[in-house]
């Protein structure tokens, strides 16, 4: 065995008493895994006879993160995984597709604080649901951070710029219900006629593994238009 | 400038009022329970066992029984023979011809069903609670503490112990796949023995 231990860790992971640690132990595992507490929960205090034991605290941005007003909660993460369990997005994408050391919900708000241009896209990965936080055992309040870093992220220009141009134009288009709706059918009858080389190549890399969705006859938009707004209509209509 | 310095230096200015931010009490919260039915639901639902004596059984009879094709079987306590003393193996390394471990454990959580070994009790030789193929723990039913918090607070060993590891059922790891597999990086078993 080596007589050499070096333990590299987070500025964040001290806490103040040797009593406090049982409410952190506690809530890992079962955050985790459900189960009481993990098979192996080892406390080193010193080296081995004869041995050394160094601690090297990492700082990596973690003391600037506690000065931003909106995101230094992020600090409280125990590394449990509970946010990535529940996450509909990490459940379909797994770990490796974050591109950082910390994936998941948790890792979309603090990977940006170690580089916000590298990681300007995980905070839009996203659905809202909030389910992350709903299950966080210590309250961050994940998504609504996420929602925070979009902003700070398109303010300090780090988005690239097809994403920048794209939003810029949903935006408009969702902001006007005829034209969204114009653009929708217009979309349906491309995927239905035209041909493969124009639908996958260059300019589609999301097409490049995936097929399309399948286009559909008739949205439910313009279902409903034809069979129960008319109905409405012409019940009101009887009444009056 | 030092790194540390620097990183200290941040750390005053950035962080959130200590006034408005007071350390909370000491928590001691849960069932405070210390009995053996708890503990040993607990240590079943990881996995571990309870080795139970039949008529007339000692430990050693015990420990043939649950393990009929251990060849060595170290002793790292005083009032138990086995074939091998735990002073007598070598290095680190050797530990790992063991079949089975028999050590005495100074304390047990009942609310996790953890028993806690220390180089105190493994003759500075840890790597033998992790290679050896079994374990088996003499444990008393007196040495229980409730849960994580009042064993934190009650138990020196925390404050003594180099290393010190709290151990529950055998080895487990469910990492791939989701499907659960024991002793792959540590004991295939572990076996707790009232005395």
């Amino acid at each position: 065995m080596p007589n050499l231990h070096i333990a590299t860790l987070g500025i964040e992971r001290i806490v103040p008493r040797m009593a406090d640690m049982g409410v952190f132990i506690r809530l890992l595992s079962r955050s985790a895994l459900g189960s009481p507490i993990t098979q192996y929960t080892t406390h080193f205090r010193g080296p081995q006879k004869g041995g050394e034991m160094h601690i090297v605290l990492v700082d990596n941005g973690r003391s600037a993160r506690l000065g931003m007003e909106e995101f230094w909660t992020s600090l409280k993460c125990i590394r449990c995984g509970a946010c990535m369990n529940t996450c509909p997005v990490y459940r379909r994408s797994g770990g490796l597709s974050y591109g950082a050391v910390y994936s998941g919900p948790i890792g979309a708000i603090i990977d940006p604080t170690f580089n916000e241009r590298k990681y300007s896209t995980l905070p839009f990965a996203s659905t809202m649901n909030g389910s992350c936080t709903n299950v966080c055992p210590v309250k961050i309040n994940i998504h609504e951070q996420l929602y925070k870093w979009r902003r700070v992220l398109a303010e300090h220009h780090e988005l690239p710029f097809v994403k920048r141009e794209i939003m810029h134009m949903a935006g408009k288009l969702m902001g006007q219900p005829t034209l969204y709706r114009t653009a929708i059918n217009g979309t349906e009858v491309a995927l239905s006629s035209l041909p493969r080389f124009v639908l996958y190549n260059w300019l589609n890399p999301w097409g490049k593994h995936r097929e399309l969705p399948h286009p559909v006859k008739q949205t439910f938009h313009s279902w409903y238009k034809k069979n129960r707004l008319k109905d409405k209509k012409e019940s009101k209509g009887g009444k009056a | 400038m030092s790194s540390r310095d620097s990183i200290l230096a941040t750390l005053r200015a950035n962080r959130p009022d200590p006034a408005a931010h007071e350390l909370p009490p000491v928590a001691v919260l849960g069932d405070m329970d210390a009995g053996k039915a708890r503990f040993e639901d607990a240590l079943q639902l990881l996995g571990g066992q309870i080795l139970l004596p039949q008529e007339g059984d000692t430990l050693a009879t015990a420990i043939a029984r649950r393990f009929p094709d251990a060849k060595i079987i170290c002793s790292a306590v005083p009032d138990f023979e086995g074939t091998i003393r735990l002073e007598d193996v070598a290095s680190p390394q050797q530990a790992a011809a063991t079949d089975v471990l028999v050590v005495r454990s100074p304390f047990g959580i009942s609310e996790m069903g953890s028993i806690f070994l220390s180089e105190a009790q493994l003759n500075s030789l840890n790597s033998a609670a992790h290679l050896t193929q079994h374990i088996v723990v003499i444990l008393s039913e007196k040495n229980l503490t409730a849960n994580m918090h009042t064993a934190y607070v009650e138990r020196p060993e925390f404050h003594t112990a180099r290393y010190g590891v709290l151990m529950t059922g055998p080895s487990a790891t469910a990492d791939i796949q989701g499907v659960l597999i024991r002793g792959a990086q540590g004991v295939r078993s572990l076996s707790v023995w009232w005395e």
